[in-house]
Order: C-alpha cells, then sequence, then structure tokens
C-alpha cells in the first residue's frame, strides 16, 4: 500500500498548491499598484515609506502592475480573479465607468473629506467628467499628459517650412517640403511625422483622439449610449490623417531597430505627451533641437486647440478592508508638494488648477521652460466620457482607422459611419 | 559532380534550419546599434542584453517555475495515465468498453471548445494566480492513457498473474512490475507532456498574472509585446535564446529520445 | 478476491474519471449553457436567447478569422508535404551525415513556438530584417512581411512549415522506411524510373502519413494563436487574426463569456466537420 500513500501525499501537495495562492500580505497590509513605469515606482516607493515610517499601525505594501499586454488588461483579470489590490493608481478614466457598474469600485464621495479634496484641487469641467452616470464619484484625478506635437525645428527650417504649421493646410505643406527638401539633397527617406498604426485601441491616444478634441473643442466620442463622433470632426480628422498616408508624409512601416527616428533627424514631428522631454535629454546628440506646440487643427478654427489629457486616476476597490484609512494615505500622495516631487522625477502632470497660479509649479515651471506648452495645454484637456466599453469603442475606431487612414481603403465617411454602427450596436442590450 | 551539388544543396537546407538560431545567439550578444550587420559573430561584443534582461524581469524565477510545473505535470501524467492505461488494458470491469471509446471521442475535442469554460472554473475555484491552475487540468490526458494501454496489451499475462500470487495488489504490480518494463513509453510520455507543458503559452497567459508565478515561455511573451523591453531587439532575441537554452541542450544530450517521442505524438491521429 | 479486483480497477481509473467530468464533459456542457447568455463573471449572468449565435453570423471578424485560417492552410499544408517529403525521401537514402541532416531539421521542432516567433518577427522585419537585406542584397525590392496584408499571413505560414517540417520529415522517414526494399530492385530490373518508382511503390505506401500530416496541419492552423499575438497582434487590416487570436480577445479583452464560448463551440464543430470531410474524401480516393 506504500505506493498507494505516496500518491495520496502527492495529491495533499497538490491540494496545497492550490490553496496557496500568490502571496497575499498579512491581512492588515494594504496592497497599493502602481504603473511600472521607473519613475513612478521611484516616486511611489518615497511615499509608501514615509507613510510606513509614520503610521506602523498602517502599513502599505506597493508593487508595479503586473506585466501584461496593457495594465487594463491585467486589472480587468484581478477584478475578475478577485485578486485587485487595495488601491490602484493608474486607472484609465475610460475603464472606471465598467467597474463602477460592476460594483468593485468604492464610492469616493462617501469617504470623510472626499468632496472637499476635490473642489479645492480641480475646476467644476473636470468634476463633471469623472462624476459617473449614478452620481457618485469613484476616482481620484491624479495625473494627465497632454498630447502635443513635437517638432524638429532645424529640418522645418532646412526644408524651406518657415512658419511651424498649425492647422491641417500648413502641416500637409510641410510634408510635401520635407519629402522634396530629402529628395533634392539626397538625404534618404524624411518624413513630415510618425504615428504608431497598431490598431489597438490605446494607440489612438496618440493621433485620433487628440485631433479629434482639437477640431471639436472637447466634444464627446460616445453620448447617450450612441455613438457621437459621427459628425464633422470625426470625418476630417480621418480624412486629415488619410492624406497624411496617401502622400506618404507618415510611414506605414515604423520605424524601429535603429535609434529613436526623431532624435535621428529622420522624422521631423510627432504626437507626444510630456514623458518625451527626459527621454529626449537622456539621448539626444549635442545642439539637437526640439519644440512643441498644439496639435494641429482644421484650417478656419480660431481658439484654444483642446487635446487629449491621458488622465489616470486612483481607485479604491471594495475588496479594501478599510477604505477611509485607505484614503488617508492616498491623500499624502496628492498634496502639492507631492505633486511637485512627482512631475519633477516622472515629468507628468498632477491634474490641479492652480499649476499656473501656485508658486511650488510656477517655480519649478520657471526652472524647467520645455514644461510650459504642456502646463499650459493642461488647461484644454478631455479625459474618457463616462460611458461603458471605452476599449472596445476604441478599438472599434482603431479598426477602420487602420482601413481608412493608414491603408486608404475607405472613404473618411464611410469608415466613420461604419464605425459609428458598431459602436451603436454595442450599446443596443442596455 | 552531381554528388557534391547535391550534398551543397542539402547543406544549404540544414543552413537555413540553423541559422537563424545562429543568427539568435550572435545578436543578442551585439549591440543594439550593430545587430542589423551580424550575420555569424557578434558585433561589437556584450553581455549588456542578458544584465538588463535579468535586472528588468524575474526570468531566473519564471525558469524554476516552469521547471516545477513541468515536473509536477509530466509526473501525473504518467502515474494517473498509466493507471487508467492498466486498467482498460488488463482489467475486466463494467463501462471499460463504454469508458474506450469515450476516450478516444475526448481525443478529438478541439481545446477551443474547453478554452473558456475550463478559464472559469478556475475564477470559481479561486485558482487564478496559482500553480493549481497550471497544474491540475494538465495532469491526465487522453493520448499519454492511449499510449499506456496500447503498451500493456502486449505485456505477458504470466508477468502479472505471478505477481498477483505473490500477493502484490494491483496498484504494486503496476508501479514495481510493469513501469520497470515500460521504460520506452514512460520516456514517450513523458518528453512529450514535459515538451508540451513547458511550451504552453495560451493557458497561462490567461490564468497567471502574477508577475512571480508565470512560467518562462509566458513571461518571454508578455516581455516581447509588452512595454518593458522598450523596443529593444537585443533584450528581446536575449529573452528568447534563455528560453530556448534549456530545451536545446536537453534536445542535444537526448536526441534519438526526442525524435522518437515527437514521432510517436504524431501517431496519435 | 474478486471483488477485490473490481474495486482496484475502478480505483485505477477513478483519477481520470474525475478529470474528465470536471475539465472536459462538465466544460462541455456549460459552455452550451454559455452560449445562450452574456456574462461578464463581474456582473450576474444575462439570459440572451440565441443573440450571440445571431451575432456570430454577422460578425464580419469570424469570418474573416476563418478566411484567414483557409488562407494559412492553403499554403501551409502544400509547402509542408512538399518540403518534408521531399527531405524525407533524401534522407531515406544513403547519405553522409545523416543524423547531423536529421537533427538540423528537428530543431525548431522542440523549440518554443514563443523563441520561433520572436526570432522570425525580427527576421521579417522592413527596414533591419535580415531577409529583407538579403534580398536587397540580390537587388530584389523589400518585401513587408508582416506589414503589407497580402503577405502577413503567408509569412505566418512560411515560418510555420520551417517549424514543423522537422516532424513530419521523420513521420515521412517512418512511413518510407516500412516500403519493402525488394520492391525497388524488382521495379529497377523492370527499368522503371525513378519517379515512377516514387509515384507507383512510394506513394500508396506512405499515403495514410499523408493524410495525418494534412490533418496534424489543420488543425494546428485552426488553433494559431501565439504567432499572431506577438508578431502582429492580428494585423494588418485583420489578415492574420486567427480564431484563437478572436476568441482570446472577446474573452480576455472585453470578457464577452457567453460570445467567446459560442464562438469557441461553433469553431470546434467547424474543425472537426473540415477532418472528418479531409479524411472522407482522402480515403476514397485511395487506390
Amino acid at each position: 500500500m506504500f505506493l498507494l500513500n505516496r500518491l495520496y501525499i502527492s495529491c495533499a501537495v497538490l491540494c496545497c498548491l492550490a490553496s496557496c495562492r500568490s502571496q497575499q500580505q498579512d491581512d492588515n497590509t494594504f496592497v497599493f499598484w502602481s504603473s511600472s513605469n521607473p519613475e513612478e515606482i521611484k516616486f511611489t516607493k518615497q511615499y509608501v515609506d514615509q507613510w510606513n515610517e509614520s503610521h506602523p499601525e498602517i502599513p502599505f505594501f506597493f508593487q508595479p502592475v503586473p506585466e501584461g499586454q496593457s495594465s487594463e488588461e491585467v486589472l480587468l483579470a484581478a477584478v475578475v480573479g478577485k485578486t485587485t489590490p487595495d488601491i490602484y493608481a493608474n486607472m484609465w478614466q475610460g475603464d472606471v465607468e465598467d467597474f463602477a457598474r460592476s460594483g468593485v469600485l468604492i464610492a469616493l464621495d462617501t469617504l470623510d473629506g472626499f468632496l472637499e479634496f476635490l473642489y479645492q484641487r480641480c475646476d467644476s469641467q473636470v468634476v463633471r467628467e469623472i462624476t459617473s452616470t449614478d452620481g457618485h464619484i469613484y476616482q481620484v484625478p491624479w495625473k494627465v499628459n497632454p498630447i502635443m506635437m513635437m517638432y524638429n525645428p532645424a529640418m522645418f527650417r532646412a526644408a524651406g517650412v518657415e512658419a511651424v504649421p498649425t492647422d491641417y493646410s500648413s502641416y500637409l505643406e510641410a510634408g510635401a517640403k520635407i519629402k522634396m527638401h530629402a529628395a533634392n539633397a539626397n538625404l534618404g527617406n524624411q518624413w513630415l511625422g510618425i504615428s504608431e498604426v497598431n490598431p489597438i485601441w490605446w494607440q489612438r491616444f496618440f493621433n485620433f483622439l487628440p485631433l479629434y478634441y482639437a477640431s471639436s473643442r472637447g466634444a464627446p466620442i460616445v453620448k447617450d449610449g450612441k455613438a457621437f463622433f459621427n459628425n464633422e470632426h470625426g470625418i476630417g480628422v480621418f480624412a486629415f490623417l488619410q492624406k497624411l498616408y496617401v502622400r506618404d508624409y507618415f510611414p506605414r512601416e515604423q520605424q524601429k531597430g535603429q535609434s529613436d527616428p526623431f532624435l535621428a533627424s529622420r522624422i521631423a514631428s510627432t504626437f507626444i505627451g510630456p514623458w518625451t522631454i527626459q527621454q529626449n535629454e537622456r539621448f539626444k546628440t549635442e545642439g539637437f533641437e526640439y519644440d512643441f506646440i498644439h496639435m494641429p487643427i482644421p484650417d478656419s478654427m480660431t481658439g484654444p486647440a483642446y487635446s487629449y489629457g491621458d488622465p489616470k486616476n486612483m481607485v479604491i476597490f471594495n475588496t479594501c478592508k478599510n477604505p477611509q484609512a485607505a484614503w488617508q494615505f492616498l491623500q499624502t500622495l496628492v498634496t502639492p508638494e507631492a505633486d511637485r516631487d512627482f512631475l519633477a522625477l516622472s515629468g507628468q502632470f498632477p491634474r490641479r488648477k492652480d499649476l499656473d497660479s501656485n508658486p511650488l509649479f510656477v517655480d519649478y515651471l520657471q526652472a524647467h521652460p520645455k514644461l510650459i506648452p504642456f502646463a499650459r495645454q493642461a488647461k484644454y484637456v478631455r479625459g474618457m466620457d463616462n460611458a461603458q466599453y471605452m476599449k472596445e469603442v476604441l478599438d472599434i475606431i482603431s479598426q477602420e482607422y487602420e482601413a481608412c487612414v493608414v491603408y486608404g481603403l475607405k472613404s473618411p465617411e464611410d469608415a466613420i459611419a461604419a464605425a459609428a454602427k458598431a459602436v451603436d450596436l454595442l450599446y443596443l442590450n442596455d | 559532380m552531381k554528388k557534391i551539388l547535391f550534398y551543397i544543396l542539402l547543406g544549404l537546407f540544414a543552413f537555413a534550419f540553423l541559422y537563424p538560431f545562429i543568427w539568435m545567439v550572435s545578436a543578442s550578444l551585439s549591440e543594439e546599434r550593430s545587430i542589423t550587420n551580424v550575420t555569424l559573430w557578434p558585433v561589437s561584443f556584450t553581455i549588456d542584453h542578458y544584465v538588463k534582461l535579468f535586472q528588468n524581469i524575474p526570468i531566473w524565477g519564471s525558469f524554476v517555475n516552469s521547471v516545477f510545473v513541468a515536473t509536477i505535470v509530466t509526473f501525473g501524467v504518467l502515474v494517473f495515465s498509466s493507471m487508467a492505461g492498466y486498467a482498460l488494458a488488463r482489467h475486466r470491469f463494467k463501462g471499460r468498453n463504454l469508458l474506450f471509446y469515450f476516450l478516444l471521442f475526448t481525443m478529438t475535442l478541439p481545446f477551443q471548445l474547453t478554452l473558456i469554460p475550463n478559464y472559469i472554473l478556475m475564477v470559481q475555484f479561486g485558482w487564478t494566480n496559482s500553480f493549481a491552475a497550471l497544474i491540475v487540468p494538465g495532469l491526465l490526458n487522453a493520448f499519454a492513457i492511449l499510449l499506456f494501454r496500447q503498451h500493456f496489451l502486449s505485456i505477458p499475462q504470466d508477468l502479472i498473474d505471478a505477481a498477483r500470487i505473490d500477493g502484490c495488489n494491483e496498484f504494486r504490480i503496476l508501479f514495481q512490475i510493469l513501469w520497470p518494463v515500460s521504460v520506452p513509453t514512460l520516456i514517450t510520455v513523458g518528453i512529450i507532456t514535459f515538451m508540451t507543458t513547458w511550451n504552453d503559452v495560451l493557458w497561462p497567459i490567461i490564468v497567471i498574472r502574477e508577475e512571480k508565478l508565470m512560467t518562462m515561455p509566458q513571461l518571454v511573451t508578455l516581455f516581447a509585446v509588452g512595454g518593458r523591453s522598450m523596443g529593444q531587439i537585443g533584450m528581446k532575441l536575449a529573452s528568447a535564446t534563455l528560453l530556448a537554452l534549456p530545451i536545446i541542450i536537453a534536445y542535444l544530450i537526448f536526441q534519438k529520445h526526442f525524435i522518437q517521442s515527437m514521432a510517436a505524438s504524431g501517431q496519435k491521429e | 478476491m474478486h471483488q477485490n479486483k473490481t474495486i482496484s480497477s475502478y480505483l485505477l481509473v477513478s483519477p481520470y474519471l474525475v478529470h474528465i467530468l470536471v475539465f472536459v464533459l462538465f466544460p462541455v456542457g456549460f459552455s452550451l449553457f454559455l452560449s445562450f447568455h452574456e456574462w461578464n463573471i463581474i456582473s450576474p449572468m444575462e439570459y440572451v436567447g440565441l443573440s450571440n449565435y445571431e451575432k456570430l453570423l454577422q460578425d464580419q471578424y469570424f469570418l474573416k478569422s476563418l478566411r484567414n485560417t483557409l488562407v494559412f492552410l492553403a499554403i501551409h499544408i502544400p509547402l509542408q508535404i512538399a518540403i518534408a517529403l521531399g527531405l524525407a525521401v533524401i534522407l531515406n537514402q544513403k547519405v553522409w551525415f545523416r543524423a547531423f541532416f536529421r537533427g538540423a531539421f528537428f530543431m525548431p521542432v522542440v523549440v518554443s513556438g514563443v523563441v520561433v516567433t520572436i526570432l522570425w518577427q525580427q527576421l521579417y522585419g522592413y527596414e533591419m530584417g535580415s531577409i529583407n537585406l538579403f534580398l536587397m542584397e540580390l537587388g530584389f525590392e523589400k518585401i513587408g512581411w508582416l506589414t503589407d496584408p497580402q503577405w502577413a499571413m503567408p509569412s505566418i505560414a512560411i515560418m510555420a512549415t520551417w517549424k514543423n517540417v522537422g516532424l513530419y520529415i521523420i513521420l515521412f522517414l517512418v512511413g518510407l522506411q516500412s516500403v519493402p526494399k525488394s520492391l525497388y530492385e524488382a521495379s529497377s530490373l523492370e527499368g522503371a524510373t525513378p519517379w515512377q518508382q516514387f509515384w507507383h511503390i512510394t506513394l500508396p505506401v506512405i499515403n495514410p502519413t499523408v493524410i495525418m500530416v494534412m490533418i496534424l496541419s489543420t488543425i494546428g492552423g485552426f488553433s494559431l494563436f501565439i504567432e499572431p499575438y506577438v508578431m502582429t497582434g492580428g494585423g494588418p487590416l485583420n489578415s492574420t487574426l486567427s480564431a484563437v487570436l478572436y476568441i482570446y480577445k472577446q474573452g480576455f479583452f472585453y470578457y464577452h463569456m457567453g460570445y467567446a464560448a459560442t464562438l469557441g463551440l461553433i469553431l470546434a464543430l467547424i474543425i472537426l466537420l473540415v477532418v472528418f470531410f479531409q479524411r472522407m474524401v482522402i480515403e476514397n480516393k485511395q487506390p
């Protein structure tokens, strides 16, 4: 019988394995996930350590969000598997409504001191944007990364582009000049710009979304359970982008492989957020120039150009045993000093209304003038609509984007209409 | 003359199969900028990619996880499948034929059918993010049972009868009398199981989201598609090289067994 | 004694019974059940009748994934059989370094698909990939192996052939070795050319192997996942969207568990039908 015993032992071992899940810290410890960006990890570590020193009775443990194709995918799996942390600090605004409806988030407005804090930090437009359809607020507005156009003034000058292009036709004109100049001077392949063509939803943060918001002054994508982007702005943006590819001003192939094509002066412009400044400073060659300006806008348009702000917020999951304590901790991450430290460490902007009045930020920006255009743009950003399925909506738009913009197989009108139809279907059952 | 041409042609073919691996290793040992120049040997030799890789992702831990999972699964498959195979081959009991036809039927079921429900099962058991999800569903498989059954059918009845007269129970007969004379089948099933478990990616990607518990192919896949490799080709190739290394070493040592086992696995249709 | 033996019979098969109940039978039933529901696991399940099936019939992406699979198989199967059979016939003769050649061809088979995809992704690179650099050396144009919608699926099919062909060489070798040598000698005496010998002696014997290779390749084609997942994400223009990748997207991107289960169910049915059909057609053709 000893063999049978051995089998039973193996079975017992297996059962133990089954029950031993990934180490959950002991029960009193709060678990906090930050983004996996190295600078943010540094910031989080500093503040978690500080907290643990001064509040040993409420210990916090932090780790970056596990590796996955996107952090949103990992988080969703954690929600489904009930392995969420107590706090997550890199929540994409477009996901909050889905999670709130599923009942896995704590309504923060029920916590002491939250609303006061919120109104002190943000203006009413932001508060409106983050208020869920059920009237509750489930997220702490934390940071934004306004998307702007980065350009290489030297390349523009060399190609004879006098004024920095700000609208569709001047941008297209610049593209023609750069192409011609590269051909005449035998410079090899040079392009006006580059943008990721991959039809995955979050790549639209860097092309379609900011252009759409700029053109429409921040109109919604989805409204009242229907697609809203089937309008002149959506179509105009598709038409503009399509020209960039049809005329070969933007390459379809990604210029991966060797060094950053922008820093190598093969690409004259790109749409990107403030985090790029740190990268550029680290890798650029001596004397390399770059600058920022708002996204291209339709020719006749005037007034401020909005952009996509890529807001990431903090949320508390309902697996948290003491939300009030978690909120107490979160507050230490969003004090003016913490926000300034965050800006300095990561090059990303805190989402607060006093960026241009609080001396803390004014002084910092003065010392780092490259950031100033982003600080101005941060006043004119939009996040995501408070609607369900936003990822899927952006995926649908991406599918049409690829067919119409990148490959030119469809007219902008048809592509936008097809996307709108598919999006309407998505909301049909609700 | 014709012969030389023939060997040149065959050599070219072999080269086409080996060259990518050589390139992969060389490129992973070259500076990022020079990777396009790599032909056979590393250009501007550096082990930088490997150093950075070990700093960036827990690749060593994932190797240990993979070895652990694949070993337990292989052991489980050998034990449990040989048990079922033995009963189906040498025992008479009610429902045996039914069970056997059922076995043949389940072998034809594509995994696409059970992927979603099995994931939900893992969620309900609370097994997501645990080794149980990687191990338990793999502990038995129909093909291994079939191989064992086939093999046990060929064993002389005398051997079993003699053991029974000596008072051995059935488990003892299986593990102490039959196993020692079934080494080739054990090796075949073992190698196939170990390799399929080791190489599986889809299932781990679905059930494991905790970096510390990831298997090596999973971690390397997510590293390649996720953001942390930052588009660095050298690092991606270094991770692929590390992933390939254990199996290639095993293959070079046990080449004959590998080829025989995989050939046997092909016979399943 | 007899009683004892019956008990031990059931003891021996009990792990198998439990396993199959939990991980095969229940899932099959549950996936049928799920296909009438909408469920994201977090919220309560919702009965939706046949709407998942209706959606599937109009789902252009699912149709596209099936079409992509056909493209893959149309290239992969003939290529695979031709190369594997050709090399097997060569290796079946007296060849120097036979073990070396066999070992070399078999190498990609043992390595994880992830390694192969990461590796070939670089080889297929547009600007910097070795293959394009080589083509340019020879004076050809660059090809957008993974970025041109026309080329992307064929590229994956070529890669898959490279990965698997070693296995099929071995299978064909096993088949070839079962052809009696005397048959060749006899026909040589009668003046048959090597080609005639191949056609009339070799092929009939290895026909079962050809069927097996076809069926295994077909199942492999319908199971394509890691290749598009790593190399292309299903693009460009969904030209490499495989059926399993689409199920993965519906299931684990959007958590439409009901719809993903429906897709899995229908796909499984299609696979069974195709394999059954292949077998019937080929077996009827046999002389």
